[in-house]
């Protein structure tokens, strides 16, 4: 009985911090809706987001590093260390944790864009990346 | 005593533990380093990168290095101060030059100037005289593309093992 009541204990703090793709999405969503009033997701924006040639970085696109399939591994462009898989389909870890999301945003749209993400734009990546089947 | 089911059964556990001792023993000691036992450092260093072992350059380097995270060969690779003071004790806890130190990392200390903080370990003396006989065509295979990708060819090197026996260069 105590065990049961630990390991359904231990299930529900897990959960706590774990989160679905599309709550993630939402989350982003309503991020966006503050900076633009009205705003829905766009995948369709989200994949010309992710395969488009930047300027401001030192990584061309995403793409560069996740490659132009988000189900396939990709390659550190510099490190040449393996990337897992981006799309949700193919790495169900993937857009499950809001700080791990929030980091990787930070951390990559500086080394492509050189600069930090609008909420708009995080929201279609992101709507991109659940799309992809 | 005869052979019964009880002695066969401790007779197969103790192969097992022996087997298991031995597989991961100190049988290549020089060649494992200690690493930090925290997700903290394989996911936020380990994230990018091979998770170096912090033998393999002296604390002077990584406090350097820790100070520079903006721009971290080129990249942005702040952290926030918590796990920043985290990855820090880590490297410093278990640099070349820590007082727990290994013969193999005493030797990597050793080789490294007093006035230098080396940031590359790929230009230590070690790294290099370790690698010598590796042509620079190995290098440029798409698998390894860089020798900063230790674990391309060291498969364990995540976890600080860098025998030559768990080598596997990839075609």
């Amino acid at each position: 009985m105590i065990r049961h009541a630990l390991i359904l204990s231990l299930l529900f703090a897990v959960q706590a911090h774990a989160e679905t793709p599309q709550q993630i999405l939402d989350g982003l969503v309503q991020e966006a809706r503050r900076a633009q009033q009205g705003f829905t997701a766009s995948a369709t924006r989200g994949e010309q987001f992710y395969r488009a040639r930047q300027t401001g970085g030192d990584a061309e696109s995403c793409a560069t590093c996740h490659t132009q399939d988000a189900k396939a591994h990709g390659r550190h462009n510099k490190t040449h260390k393996d990337i897992a898989p981006l799309a949700p389909v193919a790495n169900k870890e993937r857009f499950t944790d809001p700080a791990k999301v929030e980091k990787w945003f930070r951390r990559n749209c500086k080394e492509v864009l050189g600069r930090v993400c609008t909420g708009p734009e995080k929201a279609d990546f992101t709507a991109y990346m659940l799309s992809i089947k | 005593m005869g052979v019964t089911y009880k002695n066969l059964a401790v007779l197969l556990l103790s192969i097992v533990i022996a087997a298991f001792w031995i597989g991961n023993g100190q049988a290549d000691g020089e060649v494992n380093f200690p690493m930090p036992r925290d997700k903290i450092y394989l996911e936020e260093c380990g994230g990018c990168h091979t998770a170096y072992a912090p033998g393999l350059l002296p604390a002077r380097s990584w406090r350097k290095m820790m100070n520079e995270l903006e721009d971290h060969f080129g990249e942005d690779a702040s952290l926030e101060e918590p796990q920043q003071l985290a990855v820090l004790r880590w490297l410093t806890d278990y640099a070349a030059d820590a007082s727990n130190a290994t013969p193999l990392m005493r030797r990597i200390a050793a080789s490294i100037p007093r006035d230098a903080a080396p940031q590359r370990i790929t230009e230590t003396a070690l790294f290099k005289y370790m690698h010598d006989e590796v042509p620079a065509y190995i290098w440029k295979r798409a698998k390894i593309g860089s020798p900063a990708n230790c674990g391309a060819c060291h498969t364990r090197a995540n976890e600080g093992r860098y025998a030559e026996r768990e080598v596997r260069i990839p075609k």
